[in-house]
């Protein structure tokens, strides 16, 4: 296989100061789409192996954690042959809100007492690597890297629409599952209507 | 709360991610300003989730990349060409 030629200097420079600043970044989201470890070291070494091979492709002035967002998500579906769109997971919002609307009062009474925990941290990392991919690279995308619908939507090759209604789910799901973590935790007492699923 | 109300608050829940995201338009932002100040209900709801969300940014605090990932990824990218 033909190596792409070298970087001039200042190209180097700019791959520098822009993408690898973002090593944490890109780092966190990998983290976040393999749940493991070590498979999340090999996503960002091939991510930046990628970006730097096509780093002439790069817009200068548009986000460069969107970009690498973007090729981190496809070395992920090509390493997990994880290509199918999940497109059972994606109702109508309003089907969400309804769901939702049911339980938000438990939700809020129980979760309460944990949101104010120092056990919270390490309780949200948990119940996230819980939530199905789908969900999960959204919130992530959205609550964690501060990234806007349209540019999550990119990243993920996902309508806008869609990353609205995954991120409503998601975090209905991420709450559910903290509801678990800290009736298990001791930190709110085990009800019959705590427990109940939505 | 009437039906008018019942209707304002389920518009609210429907688009309470959408304001607390940043994601609404001006006009439709005020809008819902106005309605979550003045609904005890809805006001709870936003507290809440405005407490939660800024919970899970502080994930961003916690997950820094492991020690070493950071050279082995300079050394990959060395071994590509990279003169940085």
């Amino acid at each position: 296989m033909t190596e792409p030629a070298p970087l001039a200097p200042p190209a180097n420079e700019a791959f520098s100061a822009l993408a690898l600043t973002a090593l944490d970044d890109v780092y966190r989201f990998a983290r976040s789409l393999t749940r493991d470890e070590a498979d999340a070291e090999d996503v960002v070494q091939e991510t930046y192996l990628r970006a730097f091979r096509s780093w002439m492709t790069f817009q200068t002035g548009t986000d460069v954690r969107r970009w690498l967002f973007t090729i981190a998500r496809n070395v992920f579906l090509r390493s997990k042959e994880r290509g199918k769109r999940e497109v059972n997971l994606d109702d109508d919002g309003a089907e969400a809100v309804d769901a939702a609307e049911a339980h938000d009062n438990w939700v809020r009474k129980g979760l309460d007492p944990i949101l104010a925990s120092s056990e919270l941290g390490p309780a949200i990392s948990a119940a996230l690597e819980t939530l199905p991919e789908s969900f999960r690279s959204v919130v992530v995308l959205v609550d964690v890297e501060d990234q806007s619908y349209e540019d999550a939507a990119e990243v993920l090759g996902i309508p806008v629409g869609t990353v609205r209604s995954r991120l409503f789910r998601g975090r209905k799901l991420l709450q559910e599952q903290l509801i678990t973590h800290a009736q298990d935790a001791g930190l709110i007492p085990m009800s019959g209507d705590a427990g109940r699923n939505a | 709360m009437n039906t008018q109300e019942q209707m304002d608050c389920r518009k609210a829940a429907e688009k309470l991610y959408d304001l607390l995201d940043g994601e609404l338009t001006a006009d439709v932002e005020q809008k819902l300003r106005d309605h979550v100040s003045a609904c005890p209900h809805c006001f709870t709801v936003a507290d809440f989730e405005q407490r939660f969300l800024a919970a899970l940014q502080k994930l961003k605090e916690r997950g820094c990349c492991p020690d070493g990932l950071r050279s082995k990824v300079t050394e990959s990218l060395r071994a590509a060409g990279f003169r940085g």
